[in-house]
């Protein structure tokens, strides 16, 4: 069967309801939008308000000397890598500066603030629970 | 446009076939397939006996000797798999003919085409004897996945995989875009206690000092 007739075939028995009603259709007071974020707010006199912090801005630094590519070279291995968990950290960073203090005998179990420990999540930019960034 | 559109067309290739889509022997996305399966096309669902993708024995490349059908007895290397519908098309064996450049006077040129078979119809070989054998799944003692022939117990090696590009890897030579293997294998993290953003800010001497208004959600 032919493109055209394939076509007419679906056609002939009605419009297609499970399509999306997007703001194409419709009247021309239909207007609901495509599904973007918000970026302010609508005040009272019906004037809208940006909100330049909530505007996404990309911060990137400094690639000079970056030795990444797009794209990976066919001759490189597969392999796998193992996830970084939070044990896996404290065994690579705090263990050992808790091993040197406790060998010369000057570790303190009330100020574990040195080696990183963060009593509460409360007046930092970036909490890690209940998680505030969007990474 | 859509969060969903756009990761989509940067996808590509592994763009999302609609549901209930019946797998042909055209490529899905091919103009061939669009004419058949068009995006509101329903069909009834094929029915297939359960098998895992772990289980599955044969791919493209080995050789296999076809058990049922017109090319029955016959051995032949395997041109064409697909998992979807448990079709296996084997080079040269179960075809028919289709004519195909058919334009006023010229009568057209006949062309064998191969028709799928199921995983049923066809069992693989032992390369020892070359005669059919029963395959199962098996670990080796360096703990390597092999198929084995269960009648004489012989390992059937993995066909040579080949690129769908026809790319060898041994051959390949680095464009202007690819990081080359050394950069790709090498390791450069440094475990550290701050936060991706965080580091970043630190390097590039932002300072935040405002923070977010508390708010609460359920």
């Amino acid at each position: 069967m032919g493109l055209l007739a394939a076509l007419t075939r679906g056609l002939v028995r009605g419009a297609d309801r499970m399509a999306e009603f997007t703001s194409k259709r419709g009247s021309r007071f239909h207007n609901p939008g495509r599904g973007c974020k918000r970026i302010g707010f609508l005040r009272k006199d019906r004037k809208f308000c940006l909100i330049q912090e909530m505007i996404p801005e990309f911060v990137v630094p400094d690639l000079t000397g970056f030795k990444l590519k797009p794209y990976v070279s066919y001759k490189a291995p597969e392999g796998e890598v193992a996830a970084l968990t939070a044990k896996q950290l404290f065994m690579d960073i705090i263990a050992p500066q808790i091993e040197k203090d406790v060998k010369n005998g000057t570790f303190d179990p009330d100020n574990l603030e040195k080696y990183g420990f963060e009593p509460t999540q409360e007046g930092k930019l970036f909490q890690l629970f209940p998680k505030n960034y969007v990474r | 446009m859509r969060l969903t559109a756009l990761l989509a067309m940067t996808a590509g290739a592994t763009a999302k076939l609609p549901p209930g889509y019946r797998h042909g022997t055209h490529r899905p996305g091919s103009y061939a397939d669009k004419l058949r399966n068009p995006p509101w096309l329903r069909r009834k669902r094929v029915i297939l006996e359960p098998l895992s993708e772990e289980d599955w024995k044969v791919f493209k490349g080995d050789t296999v000797e076809i058990l049922k059908g017109k090319d029955a007895g016959k051995q032949g290397l395997v041109s064409q798999v697909i998992r979807a519908r448990h079709w296996i098309l084997v080079k040269g064996l179960n075809v028919h003919y289709r004519c195909v450049g058919k334009t006023g006077n010229y009568p057209g040129i006949y062309v064998p085409s191969e028709a799928p078979l199921m995983l049923q119809q066809v069992t693989l070989i032992d390369p020892a004897d070359r005669k059919p054998t029963e395959v199962e799944w098996r670990y080796t003692e360096e703990g390597e996945r092999v198929r084995v022939s269960m009648r004489t117990g012989r390992i059937i090696p993995l066909p040579e995989f080949e690129h769908p590009d026809g790319i060898v890897p041994e051959l390949w030579v680095d464009g202007p875009k690819d990081t080359s293997e050394d950069d790709a294998v090498a390791k450069t993290y440094k475990a550290s206690l701050k936060t991706f953003e965080e580091e970043i800010m630190e390097r590039m001497g932002i300072i935040e000092t405002r923070r977010a208004r508390k708010s609460f959600w359920y």
